[in-house]
């Protein structure tokens, strides 16, 4: 299950973050997209593997905490997408997919000439369609 | 890489891995040394280090080197055991404590910016406890049965010169008894080095008797294994030392000077060289020995193939042993533990290769024999040899895993084993700025006890912050988490000094959720240890939580008051985040010349005004035109340099205040901070332009209390802002001297408990001024700064009884009050309106009568009729010369309102006067009004008018009346022509067409009345009473005839039908073939007093034709006659009028064909055009009205007839001339060949006027010099006879 999706903007200031748990644990997963910026910055930095990642927007798992796993993306326009999922095994095809449409959204999302860049994302149509890609993820894999 | 025993893990080990010396005294020895406030131990423990010592060594395969560092470490035998777990766990506990009350960060630092933390060095940003306590940690393990460093390698028995038979004191110290469990349990060998010492206090006499027991201990024991040892030789107790060497073994430095003041320089030397010569000459060869020994027997027994392999088989044969989890037991006699005691010993003397050796092929042993400590503890040590031998990195880290995780198999037992392990660990890993993995180690040492978990948390947070690049994010993460733990187990400074870390990185972040909880605990934990003001000073960044959900805004606001009530006292804030304060939409309100009746007026753009008045205010140049001169243009210099302001008038301030929470606050005393300096100090206009905080800070606090106190006056308002409300406040404040007066900002009291104030920043302001309209030069004075000169007489007005809300036609009169307050007269008064045909200025003499009733008909004929002159040019509406308005009286004036059209409409007024008081700096001021009124539509009235078939001068009008209301009821009173020159009466009487009494929501209503033309031709000279108005100009619609008429020419109802004609632009011009009507209808008023009175004005309503010609066929409808006789000669008349003003020349010209379909209703299209207000009505639909409708739908039908069906006979062209206003007959005869119906129509009238061309009528283009008609259809029916 997906607890956690955000999108961070190119300052690292969130931009949009929403929690699909119903325990009250939104500060700590907001610490641990936090947390997971410094990969991301790591990995960016230091493309140790560069060659037919060069080009690539899918970050892969950033790192494991005890109990979540963190995905991160980044566009070309530096905004940092991140995951974060208590399944144990997920399937990297499923996590791309899901960046993939969640980029789709953002674009979306961001076209609106009502939307300030770099400003939090208040669309309420955003945060629907956002809903329904994380309701659907790792559906795909299943049936 | 650096030296590895020169990193923090090398001095570390130095340190710890050394050879332990277990010491044994009498009571007396540690009663010798207690005088000098240490114990045999601590007076001995500053010389067991050495850094210098130089000691030959060979290795076992004899290759020499040297020891250049060394120490020992001195244990009683009674400390010689595992330590107990409680104890150690309350000493780490009090480390902690001691620590967080000296590491507490200073309340007024400020958290360290993250580019200082990052830029500082590591010893400086991490705390030194660390260290204390990670040693106090790694000591709970000490002693354990499985390691060997921990055994004692040597044994130093003590006995005081005093003590009887010292001999056998000797023999009975090392009783077994006294041993530690270790050696009893046989897990250690027994037979260690003894060394003896006899301790001699030199206070207690000559060392006689102590050379004497040591010649006997020499006998005894042998002659190099024995030493005296001389203390306490200075006798008065006062050595002073430039460094004590106790001074660190003693913590807290209260008794620092006593420690070792009996000790004389000869005895510390002394007690120098016997331990060195203990370590040197002792211990370290005896190590040498055994290391020697030892390896020989393991050669002997362990190494070689062949050994290996009977090794190998004969352990396999154990293997069903049951899994025993501290695995099989090893006494010091076994192989295994020999190998063990001669790694360590090999590890003490830096002889590493050796020790790995050895390490290396025990591991594999306790691996086989499932002897998971010892196997852990082998690759613990395992891994600390490779640290050291600096060779392969991995292979530490691997050892050290693997230790760190069997550690940690073994459960809760191995736990702290596995702590020490990790520690140890992450020394290596630091020592190779492998930073991150150091960090995630430190993570996984922290286990079930919350408090350590708490350190290694705050440790690995360090961790990221040294790793490269800097992981600031997870440093304060982890800080987060460690603050969290503190907190946990009641460490609130510690909690206080990691969160304060995690705050440098979280600040300037937008990271708010984050931010919000970090400020929050910190306050809470401030407040907690009593600390309000620190407290307070979090909590304030939360208070603008607006993105927090509503359960966090209470509990933040909540803990905030708490706080804040707890104190007792109230804060002063500068930068209240609560409510927020709008700088921007700061709004100054204030009233020079130009004064302002309402709030409204304000709001109103000061260009309108500007244009609106203009041709009322005197031009600058005109008003300096006096002996004043001078100080005018004194006065105009001040002026252009700053805003002008009254003494004794308000200021007003609008500034938007907005509540970001969900929950609603309340803030009282909002009110202005002012700052005034009685006299004109103009010279230094800079002294106050920059007011840093805390000057406001004094002057918010100040308030009115200061010496100035009278000098102004600022009004306080309370406010309740709901959930995301924003109010707009409005304060005010009145200089009362004169001066200058600066607004400076705003304060205000949240919850009655926090004061906050907030500065105008007049450089926002400024750039905001710049753009605005009133002064755009004045771009250096401040927008806040008033000149306040002296008071000034006011107008003040006020309109009574204008209603907000009215139906469209409603007329009212009301009345303007104006009132001066001071005693100075005015003068000149002007006044005017914005909208004449809303609005009309009546005069004075009307306020006593009553209206509407004033306005009815008078039933004596006897009042002269004034005609009224209507006011064309009355813009401005000068107030009578007398008229002095002074001394708090007041003057009504009446107006007079008439709601013309739906829709909202502002209405302005300003009244212009002049002081009287000629020395005053103004001289005239401006007073102005501004009112909305909504206009709701009532009563739609149209009209359609068409001539009378059969009459001259005289037509036939419908009207039509439709209730728009949605539920009021009217009466429809009164039906009027305006002028004089229509007569109205009705075709049905009323109670006929419309029984009831009011016109009810939605109804309509028709009705249909003649109208006559009356126009005689008068002359201009003539008597004006011929113009009154006829009486039947006017009919009643009502029924019953109770109620008098209203004169529509009277005064109000005059000007309002001249602004309404002038707004649809229509000329003032009469037209003889338009009418103007006037519907009056009555309503109950609201308040069930009187009677509303609605007037609705229909304008130019065309009558039937658009030409001054009108004329008439007349003749029989039906003629019977027999055509086998004869054919059938009829004759018709023709009535034609003149309705014009100027003589008319009329030609009628017949022709035999069938008119044109095209041509037959130009006249009827005109009219039709003309037909205002005209509604499409479903009901009406089948009501033939027009003649014209009739006439066309004939016509077509008739036209097809091929052939004319008659003739016209007798002349066919006529010409006759008309003078104006009068009437003709011509005679016209037609033949008739057939019966049947005809259509007498074809016949065309060509006018032309005379004498048109009066100036008049060119200019108003209306009139038509000439024009030609199609004839009227006339229908007429001819029947064969017989």
């Amino acid at each position: 299950m997906i607890v956690c999706v955000a999108a961070v903007g190119q300052q690292n200031n969130p931009l949009y973050i929403q929690s699909f748990t119903e325990a009250d644990d939104a500060l700590k997963l907001h610490h641990i997209v936090h947390c997971s910026l410094d990969v991301v910055d790591e990995r960016v930095n230091n493309p140790k593997k560069s060659g037919p990642t060069l080009n690539e927007t899918f970050l892969g798992m950033l790192y494991p905490t005890e109990n979540y796993k963190v995905y991160g993306y980044l566009t070309n326009t530096k905004v940092k997408f991140i995951l974060v999922t208590t399944d144990l095994d997920v399937r990297d095809a499923d996590v791309r997919n899901f960046f993939s449409r969640f980029h789709a959204a953002y674009v979306d999302a961001v076209s609106n000439p009502f939307h300030v860049p770099g400003k939090k994302i208040t669309s309420r149509i955003f945060a629907d369609r956002v809903r329904n890609i994380v309701k659907s993820f790792g559906l795909s894999s299943t049936g | 890489m650096a030296d590895p025993a020169s990193s923090n893990l090398g001095r570390m080990l130095t340190d710890e891995i050394t050879p332990v010396v277990m010491v044994l005294r009498t009571p007396l020895v540690e009663e010798a040394t207690r005088k000098n406030g240490l114990s045999f131990i601590e007076l001995l423990n500053p010389f067991c280090a050495f850094n210098n010592i130089d000691v030959p060594v060979r290795t076992a395969s004899d290759q020499p080197y040297r020891l250049q560092k060394f120490k020992l470490r001195l244990f009683y035998a009674s400390d010689i055991a595992q330590p107990n777990i409680e104890v150690a766990k309350v000493r780490i506990k009090q480390v902690i404590t001691r620590a967080g009350e000296k590491d507490f960060p200073e309340v007024s630092s400020n958290p360290l910016a993250i580019e200082t933390v990052l830029g500082a060095t590591q010893h400086k940003v991490l705390p030194s406890w660390f260290q204390v306590f990670n040693q106090e940690l790694v000591h709970t393990v000490s002693f354990a049965e499985h390691e060997a460093f921990d055994h004692p390698v040597a044994c130093l028995l003590a006995v005081s010169s005093k003590d009887e038979e010292s001999i056998s004191k000797f023999v009975d110290l090392f009783n077994t008894n006294q041993l530690p469990s270790l050696i009893n349990d046989g897990a250690m060998d027994p037979k260690i080095l003894k060394h003896f010492v006899v301790v001699h206090d030199n206070q207690d006499g000559m060392p006689d008797r102590a050379t004497k027991v040591l010649t006997e201990m020499r006998n005894t024991f042998g002659a190099n294994n024995c030493r005296l040892l001389c203390i306490n030789s200075s006798r008065d107790g006062s050595v002073e030392r430039q460094e004590n060497p106790w001074a660190s073994c003693k913590s807290d430095g209260s008794q620092f000077q006593q420690l070792g003041c009996f000790l004389s320089l000869d005895d510390v030397d002394e007690l120098k060289n016997s331990m060195q010569d203990l370590s040197s000459k002792h211990i370290i060869p005896y190590m040498e020995q055994k290391i020697r020994v030892l390896n020989q027997q393991v050669s002997a027994t362990r190494k070689g193939f062949r050994n290996q392999i009977k090794n190998l088989w004969w352990r396999k044969g154990k293997e069903d042993v049951p899994d025993n989890p501290n695995g099989p037991t090893y006494t010091f006699n076994s192989v295994e533990f020999q190998i063990r005691v001669l790694g360590d010993y090999a590890f003490m003397l830096r002889d590493y290769e050796l020790a790995l050796s050895n390490y290396r092929l025990l591991s594999t042993d306790y691996k086989l024999d499932k002897a998971w400590k010892h196997y852990a503890g082998v690759q613990e040590m395992m891994g600390l040899t490779y640290f050291m031998l600096d060779q392969s990195r991995k292979d530490a880290e691997y050892c050290m895993e693997n230790a760190f995780s069997t550690y940690l198999k073994l459960g809760s037992s191995g736990h702290r084993n596995a702590t020490r392990c990790g520690l140890w660990w992450v020394e290596i890993l630091k020592a190779r700025d492998q930073h991150k993995d150091a960090a995630s180690v430190y993570f996984r040492i922290s286990g079930e006890e919350p408090l350590h978990s708490a350190v290694m948390l705050e440790q690995a947070s360090y961790c990221y912050l040294f790793s490269t690049p800097p992981l600031l994010r997870k440093y304060g993460f982890h800080l987060v988490l460690a603050g969290d733990l503190y907190k946990k187990c009641d460490q609130v400074k510690h909690a206080i000094r990691t969160y304060r870390g995690a705050l440098s990185v979280f600040k300037g972040t937008t990271w708010n959720h984050i931010k919000d909880q970090v400020h929050f605990h910190i306050g809470k934990w401030y407040a907690f240890l009593g600390m309000s003001d620190v407290a307070i000073e979090h909590m304030l960044e939360i208070l603008a939580c607006g993105h927090q959900s509503k359960s966090t805004q209470e509990l933040f606001l909540r803990d905030f008051f708490q706080v804040v009530q707890n104190t007792g006292k109230t804060f002063d804030v500068l930068k209240l985040q609560l409510p927020v304060i709008n700088v921007n939409s700061v709004k100054v309100v204030f009233e020079d010349h130009r004064t302002y009746a309402s709030e409204t007026a304000t709001s109103v753009k000061e260009g309108f005004w500007h244009s609106f008045e203009e041709d009322m205010i005197p031009l600058l140049s005109s008003m300096r035109s006096n002996w004043l001169e001078s100080h005018g243009k004194n006065f105009t210099q001040k002026y252009k340099e700053s805003n002008i302001c009254v003494a004794g008038e308000v200021i007003r301030v609008h500034v938007e205040l907005k509540n970001p929470l969900q929950i609603p606050i309340s803030v009282s005393n909002v009110s202005l901070i002012c700052e005034h300096s009685s006299g004109s100090d103009e010279t230094n206009p800079d002294l106050n332009s920059s007011i840093d905080n805390d000057q406001l800070r004094k002057l918010a606090i100040n308030g009115k209390i200061g010496a100035e106190a009278s000098s102004f006056l600022s009004g306080e308002i309370d406010l309740r802002l709901g959930a995301g409300e924003t109010v707009v406040a409005q304060l005010s404040v009145i200089a009362n001297i004169e001066g200058t007066l600066e607004i400076v900002g705003v304060r205000w009291k949240l919850s009655g408990s926090v004061s906050g104030f907030c500065k105008f920043d007049s450089d926002i302001l400024k750039k905001k001024f710049a753009r605005g309209k009133r002064k755009s030069k004045k771009s250096s004075g401040n927008y806040l700064k008033f000149l306040v000169i002296k008071s000034l007489p006011k107008l003040e007005g006020f309109v009574h009884h204008l209603p907000e809300t009215v139906y469209a036609g409603d007329m009212r009169r009301l009345s303007l009050e104006l009132r001066n307050p001071s005693n100075t007269p005015l003068k000149n008064l002007k006044m005017k309106v914005s909208h004449p045909r809303f609005l009309n200025i009546g005069d004075q003499d009307v306020m006593e009568m009553e209206f509407p009733s004033c306005l009815e008909k008078k039933r004596s004929s006897a009042e002269v009729y004034v005609p009224v002159k209507t006011c064309k040019a009355r813009t401005v509406f000068s107030f009578p010369e007398d008229m002095v308005i002074c001394g708090d009286s007041t003057c009504l004036w009446p107006l007079y309102l008439r709601a013309a059209a739906p829709g909202n409409h502002s209405l302005y007024i300003t009244i212009y006067y002049e002081v009287g008081d000629a020395s005053s700096i103004m001289r005239y001021r401006v007073l102005r009004m501004h009112y909305n009124l909504e206009v709701l539509p009532s009563l739609d009235v149209s009209f359609q008018i068409s001539s009378h078939p059969s009459r001259l001068q005289e037509f036939l009008g419908r009207m039509d009346v439709i209730n728009r209301t949605s539920s009021e009821s009217f009466q429809v009173h009164q039906l009027s022509s305006v002028g004089n020159e229509w007569e109205i009466s009705l075709l049905q009487p009323m109670d006929t067409v419309f029984p009831a009494d009011f016109l009810m929501a939605g109804q309509a209503l028709s009705c249909f009345f003649k109208l006559k033309n009356c126009r005689k031709w008068v002359n201009a000279e003539d008597n004006p009473s011929s113009l009154v108005p006829s009486e039947k100009a006017d009919i009643r619609l009502v029924c019953g005839n109770g109620e008098a008429l209203f004169d529509t020419s009277r005064l109000p109802l005059v000007d309002f039908h001249h602004y309404e004609r002038l707004h649809q632009g229509i000329s003032d011009q009469d037209h003889q073939t338009t009418v103007d009507f006037i519907l009056i209808s009555q309503s109950q008023s609201d308040d069930k007093s009187g009677i509303n009175i609605f007037s609705h004005h229909a304008c130019d309503c065309s009558v039937g034709s658009s030409s001054p010609i009108w004329w008439l066929i007349e003749g029989p409808g039906t003629v019977t006659h027999n055509f086998a006789v004869d054919f059938c000669e009829i004759k018709l008349k023709m009535f034609i009028h003149n309705s014009s003003d100027v003589t008319a020349s009329v030609h009628i010209s017949t022709f035999d064909s069938a008119p044109t379909i095209d041509s037959l209703s130009t006249g009827a299209s005109v009219s039709s055009a003309n037909e205002a207000g005209w509604r499409d009505l479903s009901v009406l639909n089948d009501i033939k009205v027009t003649s014209d409708a009739v006439g066309n739908h004939s016509g077509k039908l008739l036209s097809p007839a091929s052939v004319s069906p008659f003739i016209w006979s007798g002349s066919s062209s006529n010409r006759v001339t008309l003078e104006p206003l009068s009437s003709t007959e011509i005679a016209l005869q037609i033949c008739v060949f057939s019966p049947g119906t005809y259509d007498v129509s074809n016949y065309s009238l060509h006018w032309s006027l005379f004498g048109s061309g009066d100036e008049d009528d060119k200019e108003t283009g209306l009139r038509l010099s000439s024009g030609t008609c199609e004839g009227h259809s006339y229908y007429l029916t001819v029947l064969q006879q017989g």
